[in-house]
């Protein structure tokens, strides 16, 4: 009893729009910026795709994105942040494998995993999309073809 | 449990506008089973159903955040994981406060932390590997400008759960200055580091307190980017077999550089580092352990990190340790990596209609050439020489729209694994292994993943053959079957094929995820840290769910 109790009351909690935590990332330029950043942006969608230079369903998401994303800028108003959750092993090689990809979108660091902790992000690719600094879409794992979910969580949220 | 379930309504009623409740519920599960192949070790036959299980919740009110992560190894925690991982208890616990500047932050608790590379601290988690080497104390984070960070932490390392804690005490300091951002420079950007970290820990005989000091800058201009950390390690004892000896005293030290070039559609990345005697412990009798714990810095293998099952059998792990052998002396390792990417664009010749990516690595590693003395234990070693080959590796990666519903990799990874110095036990293997991974989407999120693998190896499992198939039905639902058929192998016993059927669901952050099937032996790897997995058969089950 006392353990179905427990699970009801976990999965009550799944109904509150989580808001953007505060954590420092990094730019690829070595400046800090604050996770403030994303809550600030108002009344457009931010698309933050959590994802590794090791991870290939990371890299398979992001080309796919890359693939929709001047159509999806001409239809939509929003921004993306492609957060990199490489440690120091990998984390060096991150803009020349961007020069390699030609990936349009801004890139940031969070090499100590500061950010993906305080969201509860267990693997990756994982994406979440903020509207006003409030979480109102989370997806875990990437299939090709789910960019169209992608599409209509920033066509819905306009 | 009582207790947790009180703190949920609780939570769930005080729950207002202004406050947060957030956590995340993660299990791995298995039963293992028996199998005609594969068998479990007589002495782990009596818990055959084990999990590891971990829930955390954080309750954010203003500026404050608090939080704690209960952790449940029932019935014991799954093969080979520190014997100290045994129960159900909390495992860490913290409140934070941040200032609405964002210019303070105060932790008590536990907390991770690392410093510049992580060369001088680096304390973080892996549960797949078992690391668990948060700090539990105090940290204070200080921006007195834009441009100057301070951070000052002191406390004890976790060793088992939240209230087992290493022998030592920790105290370190790190600054990090953009001179770049303070002399408004626009077109460059450059700036410096500094830290300081001690470890004071009682031994007689030996130094009780072992520092690290580490200097480090960074400039980036345009297309061009170039790191330095130089650390150095004071004087600590020996350690052989868990044994301190008080008589052999070294001190050691670590250079990393990095130097890169990026411009559209080319991108080239060099990474080189030199360790000696730089192994940081928050005790010293765990130096080397093989669960990885009371880890303080990171010193990973800087290697190409692979994503392959096959590409993952021979993963070189760092040397950074003394080591003195007959015939198998060593005191640190030299090396590096580089990496080039290159696009070649839609519409030209190699491009084709939609564009090839190409990703090319290569790394190279040696022991510290120098003169070693087993018989007296000391040695000398020269700071740019290379001794005895460690590992080498050439990678080609090629990724291909072919279709607008096709994707195609192709990797290709030749290795040379020296296993004698790597793993310190005995040989060499020299390796070839192709990959050929298919993504084919019929529509909507229908997808069928087709991945085939070989790998020829002249030694040690020799030759292995691998195939994945995955069918995603929606977003929503999968299933796959897998195999690594060890067909080379020369013992004929141990030439099994580990397969696994499964299946996964997932939905926003719901991950489930079953599977039937056999886990080959060998080491797990994660960002080239390493843990050994005695080989297993039966059912597992894994569960991942954040709110």
């Amino acid at each position: 009893m006392k353990n179905i109790l427990f699970i009801l009351l976990l999965f009550t909690l799944k109904n509150y729009a989580q808001q953007i935590p505060i954590a420092e990332l990094e730019t690829t330029d070595g400046e800090t910026i604050s996770t403030e950043v994303i809550s600030q942006i108002k009344d457009k969608p931010v698309v933050v795709v959590f994802w590794a230079t090791w991870c290939i369903p990371c890299l398979t998401e992001l080309s796919a994105i890359n693939e929709s994303f001047e159509t999806w800028k001409e239809k939509y108003q929003f921004d993306l942040l492609a957060i990199a959750v490489d440690d120091d092993r990998t984390a060096k090689k991150i803009p020349s494998l961007l020069a390699g990809k030609e990936w349009p979108f801004k890139v940031l660091l969070d090499t100590n995993q500061d950010f993906k902790r305080k969201l509860n992000i267990n693997s990756i690719p994982y994406l979440i999309v903020v509207k006003n600094g409030k979480i109102i879409f989370k997806k875990t794992g990437f299939v090709k073809g789910d960019e169209l979910k992608i599409e209509k969580a920033i066509a819905d949220n306009q | 449990m009582k207790k947790i379930i009180y703190l949920l309504m609780l939570f769930n009623t005080i729950h207002v506008s202004y406050a947060q409740l957030s956590g995340s519920f993660e299990s791995y599960g298995a039963w293992y089973i028996d199998d005609s192949k594969i068998k479990l070790e007589p002495t782990e036959t009596e818990d055959r159903l084990r999990g590891n299980s971990y829930l955390k919740l954080e309750y954010r009110y203003n500026n404050f955040d608090v939080g704690i992560q209960v952790e449940s190894y029932e019935s014991k925690a799954l093969l080979n994981y520190n014997p100290k991982f045994e129960g159900t208890k909390p495992g860490a616990f913290y409140l934070n406060y941040t200032n609405s500047k964002n210019t303070l932050a105060i932790t008590v608790g536990h907390f991770y932390e690392k410093f510049g590379n992580g060369l001088a601290l680096r304390t973080w988690e892996d549960k797949p590997l078992g690391i668990e080497n948060s700090l539990v104390g105090g940290r204070i984070k200080y921006k007195p400008w834009k441009a100057l960070e301070l951070t000052s932490i002191f406390g004890k390392q976790r060793n088992g759960f939240a209230t087992d804690l290493s022998e030592s005490t920790l105290f370190g300091f790190n600054s990090d200055f953009k001179i770049s951002n303070i002399l408004k420079s626009k077109s460059s950007n450059y700036g410096v580091g500094f830290s300081f970290v001690n470890k004071h820990e009682k031994e007689v005989d030996v130094p009780s307190d072992v520092y690290l000091i580490s200097s480090r800058a960074f400039f980036k201009r345009k297309e061009f980017s170039f790191d330095i950390e130089y650390v150095f390690k004071s004087k600590d004892a020996l350690v052989e077999f868990e044994e301190v000896k008080p008589e052999f005293l070294f001190d050691g030290d670590a250079l990393l550089i990095n130097l890169g070039y990026a411009k559209k559609g080319f991108g080239i990345n060099a990474n080189l580092r030199r360790t000696e005697n730089f192994g940081f412990y928050s005790e010293r009798k765990l130096s080397r352990n093989s669960f990885n714990q009371g880890l303080l810095n990171y010193i990973p293998s800087i290697t190409k990190q692979f994503d392959y099952s096959l590409t993952n059998i021979y993963v070189y792990q760092s040397q950074p340790n003394i080591r003195f052998e007959p015939d198998g002396n060593k005191a640190g390792e030299i090396g590096g990596q580089i990496d080039v990417f290159y696009n070649f664009k839609k519409g030209s010749v190699i491009g084709g209609k939609n564009g090839l990516n190409v990703a090319i690595n290569s790394s190279l590693w040696h022991g510290l050439k120098g003169r070693y003395d087993d018989n007296q234990t000391k040695y000398e070693a020269d700071f740019l020489g290379f001794g005895q080959k460690f590992y080498t590796d050439y990678s080609v990666e090629i990724r291909k729209n072919i279709s607008k519903k096709w994707t195609s990799i192709v990797t290709f990874l030749q290795q040379y694994y020296n296993s004698k110095y790597v793993e310190e036990t005995f040989g060499e293997v020299n390796t070839t292994t192709l990959v050929w991974d298919n993504l084919y989407n019929f529509s909507g999120s229908k997808t069928l993943k087709v991945e085939l693998q070989h790998q020829w190896a002249d030694a040690n499992f020799k030759n292995w053959i691998a195939g994945l198939v995955e069918y995603n039905f929606n977003s929503n639902w999968s299933v796959f079957n897998n195999n690594l058929y060890n067909y080379g192998n020369s013992n004929s016993e141990k030439k099994i094929n580990y397969y696994s059927l499964g299946t996964t669901y997932s939905k926003s952050a719901t991950r489930v995820q079953l599977s039937y099937g056999r886990q080959r032996g060998g080491l797990v790897c994660i960002g080239g840290v390493c843990r050994f997995v005695p080989e297993s058969s039966g059912l597992t089950l894994n569960v991942n769910y954040s709110f």
